[in-house]
C-alpha cells in the first residue's frame, strides 16, 4: 500500500482513539486504545500487517527517537527534583529487583504446576 | 537571523535526529546499555541548550512535533503483539500470571517506596509506571497527574538497569526456565531491558517482548482501579 495511505490509516486510528478517550467515563491513556483498536482490526482481519508494514516499521525501529523532546523536559523540572535525586534513583533499583524476582517467580511457579497437571493427566 | 533560526520547528526537529544519530554511533561503539542512544540525545540537547543559551521552549517548537508521533508509535505496538501471537497462545496462563504478579510488585514497591522516602504525590505519579515501556508510562502519568519527563527520566534509568543487571539476577534467583527470565526481564524493564533478553536467546527475547506490551496493558489497568 502507498506510504501515504499507511500514514493515514495509523493517524486515523489514533484520532478515533482519542475521540474514544474523551468519551470515556474514566480516564484511560488514549494511545493505548488506539493500540487496542488496532490490534483488533488486525484480529478480525480487517487490515493486515502489510497493509501498514511500512510505517509501523518506521514506528518501531525509531521508537526511542520520539521520546526525545519529553526526557528534554526534564531541564525544566531540574529544580523541582533535585533534592529528590537520591530516592528517586534508589526507588528505581530496589523495585526493580523486586518486579524481576516476583515475576520470575511466579512464572516459575506456574509453570511447574502446568507440568505436574500435565503429568498427572498422562499417568491417569 | 539567530531568531529566525530559533523559531523554526526544523531547529529542534534537526538537533533531535542529528544527536539521536549521534547516541546510535556511540551505542554501537560502546556496545553497552549504560550508552543508551536516548539519553544520549536527551543529555547532548540539554547541553547544547544550556551552552548557547537557548531557550526551552525554541526547542519545543520542533520537539512538539515529534511528540506527535508517540501516539502512533504506541499504536504500533499492536503489530509486535500481533507478531507473537502464537508464542502467546501456547503460554498464555505463565505470561498472563507473570505480568499480572510482576506489574503489581512493580507498583506496590514504588508507592511504598515513596512513602517511605515521603516524596510528593506528584513525584509518585510520575514514578509509578517506571517498570513500563515509555510510551504507555507517559500516558499513566499524565492521567495521574504526574511529571511526564520525571517519567521519562526514570523509565530509561530502569531500562538500562533491567539490561546490566539481567545477566546478574537471573543467577542471584537462579531462574533456568528461558520464559520465566524473559518475562522477567521485559516485565521489569522493558524494551531496553528486552535489547539484552534477545542476546540471552530466542525465546528469552521474544517473551521479553510480549511482557512489554501485557505489563503495560495490565499497568494502565492496575492504575485505573488505583484511581476509581
Amino acid at each position: 500500500m502507498k506510504i501515504i495511505l499507511q500514514i493515514g490509516i495509523i493517524f486515523l486510528i489514533c484520532l478515533v482513539g482519542e475521540g474514544i478517550a474523551s468519551i470515556l467515563p474514566f480516564s484511560f491513556p488514549s494511545s493505548v486504545i488506539s493500540m487496542l483498536l488496532l490490534f483488533l482490526l488486525l484480529l478480525l482481519r480487517i487490515l493486515r500487517p502489510e497493509h501498514i508494514r511500512q510505517k509501523t516499521d518506521f514506528l518501531l525501529k525509531n521508537m526511542a527517537f520520539f521520546f526525545i523532546p519529553a526526557g528534554v523536559g526534564i531541564l525544566e523540572q531540574f529544580t523541582y527534583i533535585r533534592d529528590s535525586m537520591l530516592p528517586i534513583l534508589l526507588i528505581c533499583v530496589v523495585s526493580t529487583v523486586l518486579t524481576f524476582a516476583a515475576t520470575a517467580y511466579t512464572v516459575k511457579a506456574v509453570c511447574a504446576l502446568q507440568e505436574r497437571l500435565r503429568k498427572r493427566g498422562k499417568r491417569l | 537571523m539567530k531568531d529566525v533560526l530559533l523559531s523554526s520547528p526544523l531547529f529542534g526537529i534537526c538537533l533531535s535526529i542529528f544527536t539521536y544519530e549521534a547516541g546510535v554511533w556511540i551505542n554501537k561503539k560502546l556496545k553497552t546499555p549504560v550508552a543508551n542512544p536516548l539519553l544520549i540525545a536527551i543529555a547532548l540537547i540539554i547541553l547544547i541548550l544550556q551552552i548557547f543559551r537557548i531557550p526551552l521552549e525554541s526547542y519545543a517548537v520542533g520537539g512538539d512535533i515529534i511528540s506527535m508521533f508517540l501516539a502512533p508509535a504506541t499504536a504500533a505496538l499492536a503489530i509486535s503483539i500481533y507478531g507473537q501471537l502464537d508464542i502467546l497462545k501456547r503460554n498464555w496462563l505463565p505470561v498472563l500470571a507473570g505480568t499480572a504478579v510482576g506489574s503489581a510488585v512493580s507498583m506496590t514497591s514504588v508507592y511504598l517506596l515513596c512513602q517511605a522516602f515521603s516524596l510528593d504525590e506528584k513525584l509518585t505519579a510520575s514514578l509509578l509506571p517506571k517498570s513500563v515501556t515509555t510510551p504507555i508510562a507517559m500516558g499513566i502519568a499524565r492521567q495521574n497527574g504526574g511529571i511526564v519527563p520525571v517519567t521519562v527520566a526514570a523509565v530509561i534509568f530502569t531500562g538500562i538497569l533491567g539490561a546490566i543487571l539481567a545477566p546478574l539476577l537471573i543467577r542471584l534467583f537462579r531462574v533456568r526456565n528461558p520464559i520465566a527470565a524473559g518475562l522477567a526481564i521485559g516485565t521489569s524493564s522493558h524494551a531496553v531491558g528486552t535489547s539484552k533478553a534477545l542476546e540471552l536467546g530466542e525465546t528469552q527475547g521474544a517473551m521479553s517482548g510480549i511482557a512489554i506490551c501485557m505489563a503495560g496493558i495490565i499497568t494502565v489497568l492496575y492504575s485505573l482501579l488505583l484511581t476509581a
